[in-house]
């Protein structure tokens, strides 16, 4: 999926105004998947939204802390959970569909063992069906694709309760609102009243970043 | 996972060009520093660390995009993409034969011949990604991936452009000094 292209960047603008853009872009494109990714057959949406976390995530991890409010960092580790949820997600998208090519490999190798044993006979004797050379693997195959599957589905539930608790907690508007703030510019040196620890306050209003 | 390294000196009102030099440089920094051992498959993690620098990487080098010529940029990039795809060919059958293999202790007996007939599958993809991954080593040592790297974050700062500094820094790139 081809990111974005985000308006308006200027090299020779700060650090925060410019990463304020990149941020809002991507998280804007973040949510956009929703709500087609609260279908569990939108197997690309639900990938292409693992990127978007990706991209979310690594700006976030360059610039939350010296650029933006409190709630940034936080929006690291929700970003991350999700890119996490959602990659073990693909991972069953991947894995099931090669689990089944593999069982329709072995399947045709075995009938065509089965053919070559009927020889000259006029119909297949069913007996000859059995004990075919992947017999073993059967189950075992078989047990897999039952585990991915269901997997897969409990993984999606998974999904769909850190979605709707990331809204309830307003990860969104937060983190729309923490990309606007800015932590104090460091103290420059100079004599001071009361002593010399640089303040690491936030300016702008408090924000708890549970 | 590694956890990604802080960049120092990055704060709120740095210009953008110095924030680039500096992000670039600490991140191809971490890159080469996760390369020793990528090709042990007994120590899956080392991959692991070294695709998610390449993935920090890439990200900063899209990120910061405006402050790179751009052929220089599309160089490295194309390069950078490429060790990430290789080391992604060595990943997935790491991740899925380690998944495999904790499934084949969990499940009954009878079942294990089955699994270890798609094990023995992604084993050989696992060779197969390693050898993908080493002729990617191989090619960006060739190709001075490092070097370019550093060139290329160096060509962000500010002092690197003459018309713009002139061997001075304006005041406003200046990054302020603290007390300490």
């Amino acid at each position: 999926m081809k990111a974005r292209a985000v308006k308006g960047l200027d090299p020779d603008g700060t650090l925060a105004d410019n990463l304020e853009r990149i941020v809002a872009t991507r998280l804007d494109e973040l949510c956009s998947f929703v709500p087609r990714v609260l279908d569990p057959e939108r197997v690309k949406a639900l990938h292409d939204m693992r990127i978007a976390a990706k991209r979310l995530r690594y700006i976030l991890e360059v610039g939350a802390e010296p650029c933006f409010g409190p709630y940034a960092a936080t929006a690291i580790k929700r970003t991350k959970d999700l890119q996490d949820l959602l990659g073990e997600l693909h991972d069953c998208d991947v894995q099931l569909p090669r689990v089944r090519g593999l069982q329709d490999e072995l399947r045709a190798a075995d009938a065509l063992e089965a053919r070559a044993r009927a020889g000259d006979a006029p119909d297949l004797d069913p007996t000859l069906a059995s004990g075919t050379p992947h017999a073993p693997a059967w189950r075992g195959l078989e047990t897999l694709c039952i585990y991915v599957q269901a997997r897969r589905g409990l993984l999606f539930e998974r999904f769909l309760e850190m979605w709707r608790e990331l809204e309830r907690e307003g990860f969104r508007a937060r983190l729309e609102y923490a990309i606007t703030e800015r932590p104090e510019t460091p103290t420059p040196l100079s004599p001071s009243e009361n002593g010399d620890q640089p303040s690491a306050a936030i300016a702008s209003p408090a924000q708890s970043d549970g | 996972m590694a956890r990604a390294r802080d960049i120092p000196g990055l704060h709120a009102q740095l210009s953008y060009r110095e924030a680039a030099a500096s992000t670039v440089a600490v991140r191809a920094q971490e890159l080469f520093d996760h390369a020793e051992g990528v090709l042990d498959t007994s120590e899956i993690e080392r991959v692991h660390d070294m695709r998610v620098a390449t993935r920090r990487l890439r990200a900063v080098l899209e990120i910061y995009e405006p402050c790179f010529s751009r052929k220089a940029l599309r160089d490295v990039l194309v390069d950078v993409k490429a060790l990430a795809d290789a080391l992604g060919e060595r990943r997935d059958p790491d991740v899925h034969l380690a998944q495999l293999e904790e499934f084949a202790t969990a499940v009954k007996e009878a079942d294990q011949p089955g699994v270890e007939v798609f094990a023995e599958r992604v084993r050989a993809e696992q060779g197969a990604g390693n050898e993908v991954l080493s002729a990617a080593l191989v090619r960006i040592q060739e190709t001075d991936l490092r070097g370019r790297l550093g060139a290329l974050a160096a060509s962000a700062s500010p002092e690197h452009d003459p018309r713009r500094s002139f061997g001075l820094r304006r005041p406003q790139d200046r990054p302020p000094e603290v007390i300490s």
